[in-house]
């Protein structure tokens, strides 16, 4: 073995040109694959982080009756499935040590209607109680227009970039009740238009769920504008409602029914009671929905807290104590979830985000197979280089054939010539990378490109590299090295003292 | 006793379609501890009769037996064993490992065999002094002359105490004068190691030294002129 590292290292420094080409390659791989794992880790543990402290926690309650764990971004039309028994639940999931904290909350679509569009448009909603979101989630946006919510107000707050897509479906640029035109918030079209642009400071909308139909139209007036502290392009989709608001325009039960006592059988035939029964005889009654006649249901004040959790939601987010882990807080929750026969299941925040959680994946995977490509031009040129140099030393390798260097000796000795390379300019390049990874947090880049927060996993690029993540780059690293080595070396075994000397 | 013996040995290479014979039934013996010499023109087939017995090339028909073991049907690892442990190379342009120095390249082959670094060391010294390289050993072979290397190369071919010794045209690029120390030496070493030496050679100088001389033409073996 010492032999064959003697030689190699001897046959480095004499091929210093060549080794010099491989050595630069070996080097600016290792470099771009460990700051292409640090961007791919960062981006990955920013999106997990933003989403689990910004959006929607660790684990995710859903009704058993929910065919699909993905209750994000799901499909159009397809509704999330309600969740009646939270008071249960509530009780359960007070009792588990594990979970720091839990936000019961409403998520559906519904439909915006404006009778001068020809298509109606969708919003994806958030119902929730405003005061225990902020609790859950005390940072995640700023209100940029209008203000919060008060505790128990009736109120909609509209993210920029649902503002922004409002505005590219109906021409219209929706304001705070009692908001000013402010010119730096306005999109860029909006701008150009300022003349004519149709300013509204209520939206009416329609829910939907696959269930009820309801055609329940409510006029929401816009009490405020948003922007998620991060990946507000993803979070954005999403107007948050009080609850109760949520709960009438998707035509369920709200607190204030289940106030009335009315009794479970009864509950079937009564929730039929607000909806506009033209729409039973056909789709094109939803289309044609009159919105200056809305709200057609009055909307009062939501009352107290306990009244808006006896009504229906479709989720529950779940924050967990630092240190649990998800197998195990999932096993032992809905071991208690199935034993309160409760009707619903937790799932991790990954499973419930469907293409947001994939879509870290695809980035990750996108960005691996970039740094891949990188590898495969880096394998055939070192291929070509180590090719060359075992055709050129034929006489050298056929003597050493001939004196008795068994092909295994002579392919050690391309092995150990790629591995020196790959470990002293390889390792250069990931120290390299390291350090260039340990530096870039530190300068602060941040972004407002909704799509450069995808990749930087938030509005600030911060490339994490971990022990493991450093190791994955190092057997990366060894696979080229390998590879890189396979096809010169089986050149080189195969020379025989034979080529030596016709070679002479 | 015999170190070699051949029978009916025959060597073609295909050139195109055409099929050119190299040896034409060759048989030898060769006895242990000789010091023969090959001579013949050029394209008589002496450097090929060399590369058979040293497990170099295959033959095509016939049997070659080294050392007692017959060598024209063996698989590379074995043939490889044979290169190592019985056989010694001299090369005509002197083939040495130039990254190695002359220790190095003289022990080459014992490290190959993995001997312990100390039995290695000694007896690569020994060999060092006695074809008079003792202070060149740290010298790469491009530091030495063309004499110098032949000698690194007698070294190395010995070292691991070897039944035979093959040297295709050791002196072909040398003056005279080195020429003829190298052949002294080479012969001062069969006598010493008690080693085989088979030489080919196409100089009429250099039969004087051999104890026998094997004339090859045309991939025959012509006759076996007496040694001056």
């Amino acid at each position: 073995m010492k032999l064959i590292f003697t030689i190699a290292w001897r046959n480095i420094l004499r091929h210093k040109g060549k080794s010099l080409v491989i050595g630069v390659i070996l080097f600016t791989g290792a470099f771009l694959m460990t700051v292409g794992n640090g961007v791919i880790s960062g981006m990955a543990a920013g999106i997990e982080k933003n989403i689990i402290n910004g959006f929607m926690g660790d684990l995710v309650l859903m009704s058993d009756a929910q065919k699909s764990d993905n209750i994000l971004m799901n499909m159009m039309g397809s509704s999330i499935e309600p969740i009646t028994t939270y008071k249960d639940i509530k009780g359960i999931l007070a009792a588990q040590p594990y979970i720091k904290n839990f936000l019961p909350v409403g998520k559906n679509l519904a439909m915006l209607l404006d009778e001068s569009a020809s298509a109606p448009g969708y919003a994806y909603l958030l119902g929730v109680d405003f005061t225990e979101y902020r609790k859950m989630f005390p940072d995640n946006f700023t209100v940029i227009e209008g203000s919060y919510p008060a505790p128990g107000q009736r109120a909609l707050l509209i993210p920029t970039f649902a503002r922004d897509e409002f505005y590219d479906f109906y021409n219209i640029w929706f304001l705070p009740e009692g908001g000013g035109l402010i010119k730096e918030n306005l999109k860029k079209e909006a701008l150009a238009n300022i003349k004519t642009l149709v300013v509204s400071t209520s939206v009416v909308m329609m829910g939907m769920t696959s269930g009820i139909n309801t055609t329940t139209d409510i006029r929401f007036p816009v009490t405020g504008i948003v922007k998620f502290g991060a990946l507000n392009q993803i979070f954005g989709h999403f107007c948050l409602v009080d609850i109760e608001s949520y709960r009438e325009c998707l035509g369920y039960f709200t607190a204030s029914d289940m106030a009335g006592q009315v009794p479970k059988e009864e509950k079937k035939l009564l929730n039929l009671e607000g909806a506009d029964l033209d729409s039973l005889f056909g789709g094109e009654a939803m289309l044609v929905a009159d919105t200056k006649k809305a709200p057609r249901i009055k909307l009062v004040p939501v009352g107290t807290a306990k009244l808006a959790e006896d009504g229906v939601y479709n989720a529950v987010f779940i924050k967990l104590n630092p240190g649990v882990t998800y197998k195990d807080a999932l096993k032992k929750l809905n071991k208690a979830l199935a034993e309160g026969k409760t009707g619903v299941r937790a799932v991790t925040w990954n499973a419930a985000s469907g293409p947001i959680g994939g879509m870290a994946l695809i980035i990750k995977g996108a960005l691996f197979l970039f740094v891949s490509l990188l590898f495969c031009v880096a394998v055939i040129i070192i291929v070509n280089t180590l090719t060359m140099a075992a055709l050129e030393r034929a006489s050298e390798i056929g003597m050493m054939r001939a004196i008795g260097a068994h092909k295994t000796f002579i392919a050690g000795m391309f092995i150990g010539e790629t591995a020196i390379l790959s470990a002293v300019f390889g390792g250069a390049g990931i120290v390299a990378g390291i350090v260039t990874v340990r530096i870039i947090p530190l300068l602060k880049i941040t972004t407002a490109n909704d799509m450069l927060q995808l990749l930087y996993g938030g509005n600030y690029f911060h490339p994490l590299l971990s022990i493991s993540g450093v190791a994955l780059t190092a057997l990366q690293l060894l696979f080229v090295t390998i590879i890189a080595a396979l096809y010169p070396m089986r050149v080189a075994a195969h020379i025989t003292p034979l080529d030596a000397i016709s070679r002479d | 006793m015999n170190i070699i013996e051949i029978k009916d040995l025959k060597k073609d290479y295909p050139l195109g379609a055409t099929i050119v014979p190299a040896l034409r039934g060759v048989n030898l013996a060769v006895a242990e501890g000789d010091f023969m010499s090959i001579i013949g023109p050029s394209g008589s087939g002496k450097t090929t009769l060399l590369n058979i017995i040293g497990c170099i090339d295959l033959a095509t028909s016939g049997s070659v037996k080294v050392a007692g073991r017959e060598i024209t049907a063996l698989s590379d690892r074995q043939i490889t064993e044979i290169r190592l442990n019985k056989i010694g190379f001299i090369f005509q342009t002197f083939n040495l490992i130039p990254v190695l120095n002359v220790m190095e390249n003289i022990e080459f082959p014992l490290l190959l065999m993995k001997r312990p670094a100390a039995e290695v060391r000694k007896r690569a010294e020994k060999l060092v002094e006695e074809v008079g390289l003792k202070e060149h050993v740290k010298h790469r072979p491009s530091e030495l002359s063309g004499g110098q290397r032949q000698r690194v190369a007698i070294a190395r071919a010995l070292i691991t105490n070897p039944g035979i010794v093959l040297a295709d045209e050791p002196t072909a690029n040398l003056d005279s004068v080195t020429g003829a120390s190298i052949l002294e030496l080479m012969k001062r070493m069969n006598e010493l190691e008690k080693t085989t030496f088979i030489f080919s050679t196409h100089d009429a100088n250099v039969l004087k030294y051999a104890r026998r001389i094997v004339k090859i033409k045309d991939g025959s073996i012509e006759q076996e002129p007496v040694p001056a």
